[in-house]
């Protein structure tokens, strides 16, 4: 076994292990942690970026590396290091759990990057449950009691359900294929999803899927779980953990191949209703974080637009719009967290002013809306565009309208955040929020990042496009 | 169609004066003001003599497509970035740059967030040129949203008289109608299988099936047409317009709701001209309800901007009734009106803009006598008024009269209608006129200065291309003949 096609999961391993020893032997000291973390984060995503055309197996094929898996690889790693860059300043984190928070991170990094390339169905159930626990504990860490411990609870119990359900499903699907290889799987005769013992695996298997993506109706734990958690730790959910979701989604749906009608009727109607409700019940939320998290679940809705498409182009957008959502989901964290700054939840209306306070975060802000919303020339539209063409070729047009439909709705929730943020003036006069220089630069950077991407988009829809034929070309 | 490429791209050029006005007014610091207004005069001003060339070194007997640019954008796909002018978008691309520019020179006395403003206003015009000058179904969606964004923020921010409720509005409806839009423009492009955005070639007779063309036009007049201020889909407009500031309102009734109609055109008619003859009837009603009910709204209403939002309605209704007839007359006519009445709005908002900036109300009952106080600034409202009435020598007459003839042979009834509603609406025009300028002069407005040389600039430049094309109309209708001409011969085969 060439262990070099490992390199990104050993250095975060090592990292996490850094942090462990470092919370036996150092005294704390937030600053140096902090730099230390984000050289780790850099040196990971450095690491991925030269790994990314690595390919071949590991542990007896129990993980493919190819450039799917590589591709989401790094945009893991590049989703971590961008959490890392909020970590500067922890409020609501207790001393002692500081060392901790950095090796949860790191080792559910590192799950989920396990996760992204496991083939057989054990490694997939096993790093799907490693990255499942640290968030958990990550969302119960924070310092107050009352929403973290709900928050961390009710993720965790939600979050054991669907464990059961999907391995419950793992079991039916080995029962009818017989397989634990997800590849060979795949080689099985066609019409196997026919079947109803496999239907019903796989149904099942998508379940638990279904509650990292938070796709309807296995949402419930996310606004909640957003607001309890700490700024940063949602952040992470968001992105890093929906990037992850839909990886393994594709590879799960693509076993059905070209054949199922009925997933395919299923993942509809489930696509429908999460945009759906996502959407209606952002409109009423007053806590920003719940409403990112309602949006959440309505971006699911469009992620699986793409996936039920059950052809190349549509993998292709589902992957391309993991992309744009890592990147559109960020921008707004970020602007959430360094405007809370004491680490409190923030509600809309303390956006009152920004555009006064720091210009740079209200654009940042502003053009994260508009793409998460679609608008072009933002990243998000293109993100759309693509699942929405691929879903037409497979004569979906009732449901690209409704989605489009709920793009008008999710406008409305959009622009009352802007709204508050460009029109509303604050109840007291707060002067100029410092905000660091590097911070100012990095929220032009993504600002700029979502619209450059929205207009070029050709080398990413390249690399999601090549990523997906290497999926579906098999060993 | 016949292509002709550009030696020099004027297309790219006029997008490219765009941006860069946006990027230097980003980089001018907030508090240099007056420095904003000059950039943001000069880029425009820039983008007003570039479409000002375009109009006039097109070649009128070549026709077709020229100055194109075509740059392979997303090969997989087949999106271009393909621009070009024809006889239809070139009326357009003038119309954009004028209105455009009068527009900065409109809002030089504004003080708030100026810097804001002009960022917005130039987002805003770069969408509707690249919708104008883009043969690329791709593209024209890109235009349409960019130059819907950052009416929102404009109307909020800047504008008056209940602007969140009418910004939400407008934002909302008119998103509505892409809504319509993406789905069947993605439809038609799957249903080609030519794999490719390109206008041109998605215009060939035979790409789709007659069926799809009526199921795609439908759609696409619907979305559209909310922009274009389709009754019974127009209520936005009249809210959105009188919330807006002067020069959004300008380029609001003036251009954008031109794109809806330019929308219907260039995509609903040219590609589906199936689904245009069978949808014609229905549009002929929509369009005559239109012309009637805009009219007799604007009889009712007290808010100078409110009438000039419902004659808006009105007179888009003639626009849609010459699309209606699906004959050379009537494309030629709308063609026309979606030009002049883009002119003839621009000027009254902005007249009306100087009036409200100094009495600080638009309510007429609280105005009168205006004329007697600042004869200039109302001679450039009644002018516009009178063009808005139908008046000979102004440049609304031929669009209306070309439409209006066209339109008695297809639908006697409807077009007889429409003939009587402009008869109220030159009614309450003359009413409005009556009260605001005329009649004893109100004593708290006497001390108001009047229009001076400078700030009746802009106005001027509007009402000179109100004359020129109301004396001289072939200069405009060769230049539409030279594409509808082709286009409905192409039809008839």
């Amino acid at each position: 076994m060439n262990w070099l096609i490992a390199a990104p999961e050993i250095s975060y391993f090592a990292s996490a292990l850094w942090f462990l020893v470092l919370s036996l032997a150092a005294k704390p000291d937030a600053r140096r942690e902090h730099r230390t973390s984000l050289l780790l984060g850099g040196l990971g995503v450095a690491i991925c970026t030269v790994s990314i055309g690595q390919e071949g197996y590991l542990f007896t094929r129990a993980f493919r590396v190819d450039l799917f898996s590589q591709v989401f690889k790094e945009l893991l790693s590049l989703s971590l290091f961008l959490v890392l860059t909020l970590c500067g300043k922890m409020r609501d984190l207790r001393e002692r759990h500081r060392h901790d928070f950095y090796v949860l991170l790191f080792v559910c990094t590192l799950a989920m990057m396990l996760l992204v390339s496991a083939d057989h169905l054990l490694a997939l159930f096993l790093s799907l449950e490693l990255s499942s626990y640290s968030l958990y504990i990550l969302v119960a860490v924070r310092r107050d009691q009352r929403f973290g411990t709900e928050a961390g609870i009710k993720y965790f119990l939600v979050g054991t359900f669907a464990s059961a359900v999907m391995l419950f499903g793992l079991a039916l699907l080995y029962a009818s294929a017989p397989a634990t290889y997800l590849s060979d799987m795949a080689r099985a005769p066609s019409g196997m999803a026919e079947r109803p013992l496999a239907f019903l695996g796989l149904l099942m298997t998508l379940g638990g899927l279904f509650f990292k993506l938070a796709v309807f109706p296995f949402h419930f734990w996310a606004p909640d779980t957003y607001q309890g958690a700490m700024n940063q730790v949602a952040a992470y959910i968001a992105t890093a953990s929906k990037v992850a979701a839909v990886a393994v989604m594709v590879r799960v749906v693509a076993l059905a191949g070209q054949g199922s009608a009925h997933l395919v009727q299923i993942l509809a109607v489930l696509s429908i209703m999460s945009m759906t409700v996502g959407n209606l019940a952002a409109i009423a939320q007053k806590d920003l974080k719940r409403l990112l998290a309602f949006s959440t679940t309505a971006h699911a809705g469009y992620v699986l637009i793409g996936i039920l498409a059950v052809n190349e182009s549509g993998y292709a957008g589902a992957v391309f719009y993991a992309m744009a959502l890592l990147l559109m989901k960020f921008s707004a964290f970020l602007v959430v967290t360094v405007v809370a700054g004491d680490g409190k939840n923030l509600e809309v209306e303390d956006l009152a002013g920004l555009h006064r306070r720091s210009p740079i975060l209200a654009l940042t802000l502003m053009v994260s809306l508009f793409g998460l919303a679609g608008i072009p020339p933002t990243i998000g539209f293109t993100a759309k565009f693509l699942v929405f063409v691929a879903a037409m070729e497979r004569g979906h047009f009732a449901l690209v309208l409704i989605a489009m439909i709920n793009v008008v709705v999710s406008l409305y929730y959009y622009l009352l955040v802007v709204k508050a943020a460009y029109l509303t003036e604050p109840r007291e006069e707060t002067g100029p929020r410092a905000v660091s220089l590097s911070t100012r630069i990095l929220a032009g950077a993504l600002a700029s990042g979502m619209v450059v991407a929205g207009f070029f988009p050709t080398y990413l829809m390249e690399l999601a496009d090549s990523a997906v034929q290497v999926l579906l070309s098999g060993p | 169609m016949h292509l002709t490429y550009a030696d020099f791209p004027y297309l790219s050029a006029i997008l490219f004066s765009c941006v860069a006005g946006l990027g230097v007014i980003l980089a001018v610091p907030d508090e240099r003001k007056d420095l904003i207004r000059k950039a943001g005069a000069v880029f425009s001003g820039a983008t007003l003599f570039l479409s000002v060339s375009l109009f006039v070194s097109y070649d009128r007997h070549l026709g077709g497509l020229q100055f194109v640019e075509k740059i392979a954008w997303i090969p997989s796909l087949g999106i271009h970035y393909f621009n070009g002018v024809d006889g239809f978008s070139l009326p357009n691309l003038l119309l954009t740059g004028i209105v455009f520019f009068t527009g900065v020179l409109t809002m030089w006395g504004m003080e708030s967030r100026v810097k804001e403003f002009y960022a917005l206003y130039f987002v805003l015009v770069t969408g509707v040129f690249g919708l104008f000058m883009s043969m690329d179904l791709f593209f024209i969606f890109v235009w349409y949203d960019v130059s819907l964004f950052p009416m929102y923020l404009l109307i909020a921010v800047w504008g008056s008289t209940r602007k969140e409720y009418g910004a939400m509005k407008l934002t909302l409806y008119l998103l509505a109608g892409s809504a319509l839009i993406l789905p069947t423009v993605i439809f038609l492009f799957v249903r080609s299988g030519l794999n490719t955005f390109d206008v041109v070639s998605l215009m060939q007779s035979g790409v789709f099936t007659p069926q799809d063309q009526k199921f795609a036009f439908l759609l696409l007049y619907l979305g559209f047409g909310i922009l274009a201020g389709v009754w019974p889909f127009h209520t936005w407009s009249p809210v959105g317009h009188v919330a807006a500031p002067h020069a959004v309102s300008m380029v609001h009734a003036g251009v954008l709701m031109k794109i809806g109609a330019f929308g219907v055109l260039r995509v609903a008619v040219m590609l589906c001209p199936e689904g245009w003859k069978q949808w014609a009837d229905l549009m002929a009603l929509l369009a005559a309800c239109g012309i009637l009910y805009g009219a007799l709204v604007g009889l009712r209403q007290t808010d100078l901007k409110y009438v000039i939002g419902y004659s808006s309605v009105s007179h888009m209704g003639v626009v849609g009734l010459g699309l209606s007839t699906v004959t050379l007359e009537g494309l030629d006519g709308a063609v026309f009106q979606m030009f002049a009445h883009g002119v003839m709005t621009a000027l009254l908002f902005s007249s009306v803009g100087y009036i409200y900036d100094r009495t600080h109300t638009k309510m007429i009952p609280e105005l009168g006598g205006l004329s007697r106080v600042m004869p200039v600034a109302s001679a450039y409202f009644i002018v516009a008024a009178m063009a808005g009435m139908g008046v000979p020598g102004l440049a609304c007459f031929w669009g209306e009269l070309v439409v209006f003839i066209a339109a008695f042979k297809v639908y006697p009834v409807r077009g007889t209608t429409a003939v009587l509603a402009l008869v109220v609406s030159a009614l309450f025009m003359l009413r409005v006129v009556q009260h605001t300028f005329y009649g004893p002069p109100k004593e708290e407005y006497a001390h108001l200065p009047d229009i001076s040389l400078v700030q009746g600039i802009p106005r001027m430049i509007l009402l000179a291309v109100l004359l020129l094309f109301g004396l001289y109309p072939a200069l405009l209708f060769d230049v539409i003949q030279t594409a509808s001409v082709p286009f409905m011969v192409g039809l008839s085969r």
